[in-house]
């Protein structure tokens, strides 16, 4: 048996898969301030009277860190930067805690202006002395050599021994400095309490004597062993919306190009599958309003869904970005999108007789027939999903372009179908399929697909690395790890390829995932010829490869 | 809220001239990781756009391709041109306030006929947008200020005899480094002089020398110039790096001169310091483009010792501009003068033109209708061998896109004469009116219109 549990932002879904079948479900609104009893609540809901033997694998998706950082609650943390010549330092700027030092890399790796170590221990005295615990630190071309940036940790650890530091090649060791200051610093913020809701969990988990593999639900669809979790507690964010990309995937098992739509209470997540693949965001995770290095999947969110409230503005009908309470028919007090839908197209949800009389006041107020106020809720409703899939598309095939083949095989998607998930899926999908002239599909399970796409999913990786053989050093994400390599002009992209796979079976061993490894593709393979004067001096390499998201193996589809 | 700058940035990894050639897939290595690595992208100032192809049309806009333009011209030309009219179109749709296409190949030495690749262009990225912008909205005068270390042959050569088209080109003096043109004297055609500005500078010029021309020459002229659109053709070889050329120029320079250009679009041109020049020239650019602050942008071996050997070339540069003010002021007299004495019907000049990346030499017999009404048509006849041994002859009409009518009829008459004429192999017509581009083979009788 496996377990799927998705805390979302208002109800948390459980489901429990075995050989083909969901033989459980199980929903409960989440509470904001203690996601932990949401969750237990669910769990509690799933296994009453099941032996707990039988669990296999649970896998959890939550917005804990999403919501951490979002209001605000997160930890104070420091910002140290290096971040030397270019943009002016401001930009830089997170927070009010934010220190910019001397020293400087240049995108060789090549130190330009050392460190001022008098600098760096006052800078650790004012942290002290504002009793600041948590500490990012983050070099501008770190991930092309990240001395500088452990030459700062170390000051910490001699100088500040309960600092938590975190350095930025560490967690993401890719180019983009501001991503991966970002990234260092909500990590900074997180990790502590993340690390206590683990250590919840597991007791929870003891308490009922499940004894199962526990994984967490990353932000780009895969997963990562609860215990690693810690280390990197970012990669959590947005695993809600993954899941139910992954559940869209999960309910139809093919290659084909498809919209999955998760329509919930008061948002709409749209994400994209390229040939049965998630689409992943190009620009990583967005926290805060601040680009990541954090892989995650492309998923657009509307401030629309089915508890989204009907209402007169201005003397015209529109559709709120809130919710008021549940829809009528449901036993709420005032009309909702679900109550439109569930009068205009006589779907029976609840007591249809309520969506009546709730929609009919309204229609009274405004001055406008029944018929005419469903006509436009369902116009405004449509016509912003649509969009917002047609800008989606556009972006994806608008993404910038580097080599000629590229550009002159340009992209277009054209997607085969709609995938509908969430509780209002079964409403809006078929008339947003009708308008967009597509098949749709909403299964029975749809309104517990995120917790099916949390259960099934299997881990991810992706190895990215820069080989420079001038310098003879190749530069490795993630970790940050930095090796030799020959300084031979004659190194070849298969050597090169080589060292990538090595890696990415040793962290893939590390991470508990043996037996996904062979399931990787190469992403990009690019090799450039260093030449000075009329001599080639060497070669750089880029390379990147990936266990993509995708399922267990054990998982081949839902009836 | 503030437009932002649009930028294209197309490092074509997978294009080359050769292996070890300067025009290789390594030239905007660096140039990418500091991009990359500053996040500038991410900024809300700035607008990353894909670059598109440009059609062979618009191609055929501006170049006579021989022997046709499916054989001359491959993607990766169609693509560096396709991103300047990206960018166009952006921003004369109000998208972005100004826009910067840090593309290659590279285009400001690619002339009206194209038999080959010269001086690592092949066909005119710039003088294509021109072209398409003019048609497309109408633009009637635009200005390039062409900061490439090289003088811009290609793009003063188009536009020699273009009134409306004021080519202000400065670089290291002709007889130091290729393509050893571009002197004072050098000044325009027809009615188009006057609006062709060369400045040759001396080598090792500093960034006060540039400046210095910049603020007394080239503001002062545009100012008075008062053009639709403003271009730069962005060389950043005038870096005191470049290993091709010898001046002083800095970031900082390159900064502040578009910090004071203003350019509506800027399109790289050369630039061969793929390490030490390029990454920060075009950091620099950016930034002044989109009003960010450049103070904190440095070359990671920047020294005044290293310049020392700069000069600003003040007492030269002076008389230069003052010369160059005169010829560019009193232009509408001279042409007067000059329509007014000359009792021809055209101008004649013969020309020879060397093709350096394939060691070409092409002859040209070059006439210009000297027009009451407009700038006149032009008639190119045009001889080269090509590396596969084979000569080619061939008749070029160009119509302008501000061309009078009677020009118009009579060039189309020109077209219909010359496909008679067995000297020629291939006989072309660009009619910029219809916005229609003909090539006839003469031995076969077919024509083909685009
Ligand atoms: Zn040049
Ligand atoms: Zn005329």
């Amino acid at each position: 048996m496996l377990i799927g549990i998705d805390i979302g932002g208002t109800y948390t879904d459980g489901v429990v898969y075995r050989e083909g079948k969901i033989i459980k479900t199980a929903k409960k609104p989440t509470l904001y301030e203690e996601i932990d009893v949401s969750l237990l609540a669910v769990l509690d809901d799933l296994i009453k009277d099941m032996d707990v033997k039988q669990v296999k694998r649970l896998v959890i998706s939550t917005t804990l860190v999403t919501n951490l950082i979002a209001t605000g609650r997160g930890e104070r943390t420091a910002l140290l930067l290096l971040p030397g010549y270019g943009l002016p330092h401001d930009l830089y700027r997170i927070g009010d805690d934010t220190y910019f030092l001397k020293g400087s890399i240049d995108f060789r790796g090549r130190e330009i202006e050392e460190i001022d170590e008098k600098e760096v221990i006052e800078c650790i005295e004012d942290i002290k002395k504002k009793g600041i615990r948590r500490v990012a630190i983050a070099g501008k071309f770190a991930s092309r050599n990240n001395l500088q940036e452990k030459k700062v940790q170390d000051l910490f650890h001699k100088h500040y021994r309960e600092a938590l530091t975190v350095i930025s090649s560490k967690v993401a060791n890719r180019l983009n400095f501001p991503r991966r200051a970002a990234t260092a610093y909500f990590t900074a913020m997180t990790l502590k309490e993340w690390e206590g809701f683990v250590a919840q969990i597991r007791s929870a988990l003891q308490e009922r004597n499940l004894s199962c593999e526990v994984f967490i639900l990353k932000a780009d669809g895969g997963t990562t062993p609860l215990d690693l979790s810690v280390f990197t507690p970012c990669e959590t964010v947005f695993s809600g919306p993954a899941a139910s990309t992954m559940g869209g995937k999960a309910i139809t098992m093919d290659d084909k190009n498809a919209v999955v739509i998760d329509i919930g209470g008061t948002t709409s997540d749209i994400s994209l599958l390229i040939e049965g693949n998630p689409l992943y965001a190009s620009k990583g995770a967005v926290i805060s309003g601040f680009y990541t290095h954090i892989h995650a999947l492309a998923v657009k969110s509307v401030p629309l869904g089915g508890d989204s409230l009907i209402y007169l503005q201005d003397g015209s009908i529109d559709v709120a970005p809130y919710r008021e309470g549940n829809a009528a028919c449901l036993g709420g007090n005032r009309p909702t999108v679900t109550d439109v839908f569930n009068v205009k197209y006589r779907l029976n949800v609840g007591n249809a007789a309520s969506s009546v009389k709730a929609l009919q006041e309204l229609a009274l107020l405004a001055g406008m027939e029944l018929d005419r106020l469903c006509d436009k809720v369902v116009d405004i409703v449509i016509s912003r999903l649509t969009e917002a899939i047609k800008n989606m598309f556009k972006e994806w095939e608008n993404e910038p372009a580097y080599k000629v083949w590229e550009v002159v095989n340009g992209r277009r998607f054209k997607p085969d179908r709609l995938i509908g998930i969430g509780a209002a899926a079964r409403a809006i999908i078929p008339v947003l399929a009708e308008k967009m002239d597509l098949p749709y599909l909403v299964h029975d399970h749809s309104p517990v697909a995120n917790a099916l796409g949390a259960a099934v999913a299997r881990p991810t990786l992706t190895v990215n690395l820069h080989i420079d053989t001038a310098q003879g050093v190749c530069m490795v994400d993630p970790g940050g790890i930095r090796q030799q390599v020959p300084r031979s002009p004659a190194f070849s992209m298969e050597e090169a390829r080589k060292i990538a796979l090595n890696f990415l079976q040793e962290i893939g061993k590390k991470r508990g995932m043996e037996d996904y490894l062979e399931d990787y593709r190469f992403y990009k393979e690019e090799q450039f010829n260093m030449i000075r004067g009329w001599d080639r001096i060497g070669k750089i390499f880029e390379i990147e490869l990936q266990v993509a998201p995708g399922f267990i193996k054990e998982y081949r589809g839902v009836i | 809220m503030m437009k932002p700058t649009g930028v294209i940035f197309f490092p074509a990894f997978d294009w080359a001239i050769s292996p070890t050639h300067p025009e290789r897939e390594e030239r905007l290595l660096y140039t990418r990781d500091q991009l990359f690595e500053e996040g500038i992208m991410d900024l809300p100032h700035i607008k990353e756009y894909k670059p598109e192809l440009a059609s062979f049309k618009d191609v055929l806009r501006v170049h006579f391709c021989v022997p046709s333009v499916e054989e001359r011209i491959i993607e990766a030309h169609l693509v560096a041109a396709g991103s300047a009219l990206k960018l166009a179109d952006a921003f004369l749709a109000g998208e972005i306030k100004n826009g910067f296409a840090i593309v290659r190949p590279p285009g400001h030495h690619a002339m009206t006929v194209s038999h080959a690749n010269r001086g690592f262009c092949d066909i005119n990225n710039e003088a294509i947008m021109i072209e398409y912008v003019r048609k497309k909205y109408g633009i009637k005068k635009v200005a390039i200020v062409d900061t490439d270390v090289h003088h811009g042959d290609g793009t003063q050569e188009i536009y020699y005899n273009d009134p409306d088209v004021l080519f202000i080109s400065f670089h290291q003096d002709g007889r130091t480094l290729y393509p050893g043109t571009g002197f004072t004297s050098e000044a325009g055609w027809g009615r188009g002089y006057g609006t062709t500005i060369n400045i040759p500078l001396p080598p090792r010029t500093s960034d006060e020398g540039i400046h210095y021309v910049l603020d007394n020459l080239v503001l002062p002229i545009l100012e008075d110039f008062k053009p639709d659109l403003v271009v730069n053709s962005a060389g950043q070889d005038n870096h005191y790096t470049d290993p091709l050329a010898d001046m002083c120029f800095t970031a900082q320079g390159y900064a502040l001169l578009n910090k004071k250009l203003k350019p509506d679009i800027a399109v790289l041109e050369g630039g061969y310091s793929v390490e030490t020049a390029l990454p920060y020239v075009n950091m620099g650019i950016i930034m002044a483009m989109a009003g960010l602050d450049f103070s904190n942008l440095k070359e990671p071996d920047y020294s005044q010792n290293r310049l020392r050997n700069g000069s600003s070339h003040l007492d030269y540069l002076k008389k230069l501009v003052e010369k160059q003010l005169f010829l560019y002021r009193n232009r509408e007299e001279v042409v007067n003068k000059q329509y007014a004495e000359n009792k021809n019907r055209f101008y004649v000049e013969q020309k020879s033109i060397f093709y350096d990346t394939e060691y070409l030499y092409e002859m040209q017999n070059n006439k210009l209708r000297l027009c009451p009404e407009c700038q006149g048509y032009r008639v190119i006849e045009s001889t080269a061998r090509h590396r596969d041994g084979i000569t080619y002859n061939v008749g070029c009409i160009s119509i302008p896109v501000n061309c009078c009518r009677n020009c118009h009829d009579e060039a189309r008459a020109v077209y219909i004469d010359m496909q008679e004429k067995a000297r020629y192999d291939m006989v072309y017509l660009q009619d910029r009116i219809d916005d229609r581009y003909y090539s006839f083979h003469v031995q076969k009788g077919i024509e083909k219109v685009w």
